[in-house]
């Protein structure tokens, strides 16, 4: 893996060229991750992404605890000249081993000084750091991060955090020794909540190797994945991440999953991190939301989401955004997104999944050409106040309006009276 | 210009398939065809744009399910279905009265139509002839139904002459009614249960009524397979040869090779999509369910003849994995199982046209039913249009309808049943 620094400002952050394979293409940073769920991008088929939201190359995100129960076929598919991302139907694109589902809220609990625990569908794995690295043998990413204890948010006692510190400590020390053994990229784990000691003495510990024994820092520990990360504090956040940046190598990239509000993402950017995912893209789809913020100078006002389940949609055959070139928006109305909705239907997510990835894709693209610019402050500005006057909430609230048969159309049974 | 045109472009020199072209003001559709069912206005995880590319010509929704959801005043407004839906291509509506039937239990028919209560607020309503056309009227099909007077096949004595009977008086309100007969086609419904008598006589009745084709009704709903067949061949035998025809709720691949033999020209089922819910793809030996263990190591496609986009790039191995854990594998799944059903139309369209029919109607068998014997039921009703099955190697005759895990499908009465949604 190759990463270069093209430019840094002070308030624009940075921006970089990151090759993970030898020969594949040169990706920029920030560069947004497709967060996946047992590997496919939730709802899309490979077919579906590739005609509808991008060709380009992605790279995936791929989670452990999705896609555990796969490492023993893997192992057999990798014996082969193809490699995990072919596996889930992406050949060619390149793809990130992580520990935990940033979509969902991982549960608290179950870490021991020897075992890290792994939440999947069938329930609560232990993990070992000898296990863990059979598997990321068996799966072979391209990149994986660190074993890591980050069970910790800004509500945790001090205890706690240095306990994430000193376990995923003790677990690196096997990793790091261990690491030649899988030709995979490794990301050193950076943990200890809001806590500057912490976090400088887990940042101390990756500073310690020799030089060459990762390629990039992960920093966990802030939220609990799912919702959680939208409602993270920023007035907590920045400090400490400002605290973490400043220790960190530069001329490695800094990976922060999570679903972070587009705001949050860009006050991150001018810290200086790196690379993010679309955790938060599937949480609006997931609770029923188009994501219709505005990124780009137009004057108009907006708000940062179009809520489904509204009513209000039932006979509006406008598109979710007039603006957006997406499928969704070229080819369906609030109206029919809205029955999607009531019937409960697949093809509800999957139309938002495509307007809210091309809409949140267009934004990183957006992000780049800002940072290039140096003018990051002028469209965090917009981001924050929709060209309206008060700040408005990107926090996504979790969807639960009940179907009832009340809400049902009463026209078939009113023509039939 | 009528709103249906139909002609026989091919027939089978052995058998009574026929292959048609079938111009419709959304679509021509090409004869035999099997209409995925998109109940609620879209077809279980599949964008319109893909059903395109399968060469879909012709969908089906449900007139009960679309009257409750999105509601008739809302259709209207989107301009009917295709618009609200975005599917440029042909529907076919049913009535709404058979999913009452068998969804509502407090559904009871007399002469005026079909008493309910109301599924949202418990009100007594009925839904008669006129208003089930009135509500197909403003969904837009290009195809619709008749209400008509629904029996269990299972049903014998005076009733079930009672509902063929009425069924035509129905079918006359329901011409009456249809307000938009330049741009919709209304199809009468033969009924008759089980008795051919009946089956003659209700179609003789309706062929005195301008309709532009017909449906079947009344069949795949538990009856034996014997009787099935037979009622299909007796009443393709009355119908005119210049009409489509219709056979509803039948779509097991075994069922349309010898329905088509039989010359049905037009089929929906539930069943491609629903069997992908739960994990199972269609090959021509039955159904592999992908859930079984033996397919976690299997790196090879679903069917590597298949030429659908999830056989392009997925393996047995990863759709084990994923199969009714992500909810992409219902997508990916159902694609590939209605890939394979407009497949098999296809490949039956060609050999009709080509006069192979007979030859494939028995390479299929071999295929579908591999080492275990035909059923008597599907001999029968082959011979029955000239074509002889080889002998099996062991008679095992009794076994006939005993579904077997995998190569067959399960038991036909809990999946022919068209069900509230597919
Ligand atoms: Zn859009
Ligand atoms: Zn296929």
């Amino acid at each position: 893996m190759k990463f270069a620094i093209e430019s840094i400002t002070k308030n624009s952050g940075r921006l970089g060229q990151l090759r993970i394979r030898e020969g594949g293409p040169e990706l920029r940073t920030p560069l947004l991750m497709q967060t996946t769920k047992g590997g496919s991008i939730p709802w899309l088929s490979a077919d579906v992404f590739e005609s509808h939201v991008s060709q380009k190359p992605q790279v995936l995100q791929f989670t452990l605890s999705t896609m555990d129960q796969m490492a023993e076929a893997l192992a057999q598919w990798n014996s082969g000249d193809r490699g995990v991302s072919d596996y889930v139907g992406f050949p060619g694109h390149l793809n990130v081993l992580l520990l935990r589902d940033p979509c969902e809220t991982t549960p608290s609990g179950g870490n021991d000084r020897d075992i890290q625990p792994l939440f999947t569908r069938r329930g609560r794995e232990s993990l070992t750091p000898e296990r863990y690295m059979e598997m990321v043998a068996s799966i072979k990413p391209d990149i994986y991060q660190g074993l890591c204890d980050a069970d910790t948010n800004a509500e945790s006692a001090k205890k706690r955090v240095q306990k994430s510190v000193d376990r995923t400590e003790k677990f690196m020390h096997y990793i790091y020794e261990q690491r030649g053994k899988v030709p995979s990229t490794l990301l050193a784990p950076i943990v200890g909540g809001y806590n500057t000691f912490a976090r400088t003495q887990s940042i101390k510990h990756a500073r310690e190797q020799p030089a060459g024994s990762y390629g990039g820092y992960i920093l966990e520990g802030f939220h609990t994945n799912g919702l959680t990360a939208t409602t993270v504090d920023t007035d907590k956040l920045l400090p400490i991440v400002e605290h973490c940046v400043k220790q960190l190598e530069e001329d490695k990239p800094r990976l922060l999953p999570g679903a972070f509000t587009p705001l949050t993402i860009l006050e991150l950017i001018a810290q200086g991190m790196d690379i993010f995912d679309t955790s938060y893209a599937y949480c609006a789809a997931l609770n029923f939301k188009a994501l219709t913020f505005c990124f780009v100078q137009a004057g108009e006002k907006q708000v940062p989401f179009l809520d489904v389940t509204d009513d209000a949609n039932k006979e509006n055959f406008s598109p979710l955004l007039k603006t957006c070139s997406c499928l969704t928006c070229q080819k369906h109305t609030r109206a029919y997104l809205h029955h999607l909705y009531k019937t409960n239907e697949l093809l509800g997510p999957i139309l938002l999944m495509v307007h809210n990835l091309h809409h949140y894709m267009a934004f990183f693209e957006t992000i780049r050409e800002t940072v290039a610019k140096d003018k990051m402050p002028e469209l965090m500005e917009l981001v924050r106040k929709q060209n309206g006057d008060a700040q408005v909430d990107y926090s996504i609230a979790a969807n639960t309006k009940v179907i009832t048969k009340a809400t049902m159309g009463k026209g078939f049974a009113a023509a039939a009276m | 210009i009528p709103p249906l045109t139909y002609k026989v472009v091919a027939e089978c020199s052995v058998t009574k398939a026929r292959a048609g072209l079938m111009t419709l003001r959304h679509s021509e559709v090409n004869t035999p065809v099997f209409m995925p069912v998109g109940t609620q206005g879209t077809l279980k995880g599949i964008l319109p744009d893909q059903l395109i590319e399968l060469n879909c010509q012709i969908l089906l929704g449900n007139t009960y399910h679309l009257g409750l959801r999105p509601g008739i005043e809302t259709l209207k407004l989107a301009g009917g279905l295709h618009k609200f839906m975005g599917w440029p291509r042909a529907i076919l509506t049913d009535s709404g009265g058979f999913q009452m039937v068998s969804l509502l239990q407090l559904a009871e028919i007399d002469e005026h139509g079909v008493n309910f209560r109301s599924p949202f607020d418990n009100s007594q309503c009925m839904l008669t002839p006129e208003h089930s056309i009135q509500i197909q009227n403003a969904i837009g099909a290009d195809i619709m139904m008749q209400l008509d007077d629904v029996v269990k096949t299972t049903t014998t004595g005076p009733r079930v002459e009672e509902a063929m009977e009425r069924t035509i008086r129905w079918v006359d309100r329901c011409i009456e009614a249809h307000a938009r007969d330049d741009d919709q086609s209304l199809f009468p419904i033969v009924q008759g249960g089980l008795e051919v008598p009946l089956r003659q006589r209700c179609v003789s009745a309706l062929m005195e009524r301008q309709v532009r084709g017909f449906a079947v009704g009344g069949l795949s709903g538990g009856e034996s397979k014997h009787d099935f067949w037979r009622m299909v061949d007796v009443c393709t035998g009355y119908l005119p040869r210049d009409k489509p025809r219709y056979l509803m709720g039948v779509g097991f691949a075994a069922d349309l090779v010898v329905c088509v033999a039989l010359g049905i020209d037009m089929f929906d089922c539930v069943f491609p999509t629903r069997t992908a819910r739960f994990g199972c793809a269609l090959v021509d030996s039955g159904q592999l369910n992908l859930k079984q263990p033996k397919y976690k190591m299997d790196m090879e496609p679903i069917d590597k003849d298949c030429d659908c986009s999830t056989c392009k790039r997925y393996t047995r191995s990863y759709l084990h994995h994923i199969a009714t854990n992500e909810s992409v594998s219902c997508s990916l799944l159902s694609i590939h199982n209605v890939a394979y059903q407009l497949r098999l139309m296809r490949i039956m369209r060609e050999a009709i046209q080509k006069d192979e029919f007979p030859h494939f109607v028995r390479e299929f068998m071999k295929r579908h039913f591999q080492s275990d014997p035909i059923p008597a039921w599907i001999r029968e009703a082959l011979a029955a249009v000239n074509i002889q099955l080889p002998a099996d190697q062991e008679k095992k005759d009794e076994l006939e309808e005993a579904p077997k895990a995998e190569r067959k499908q399960e038991p036909t009465k809990s999946m022919t049943q068209p069900a509230a949604t597919s």
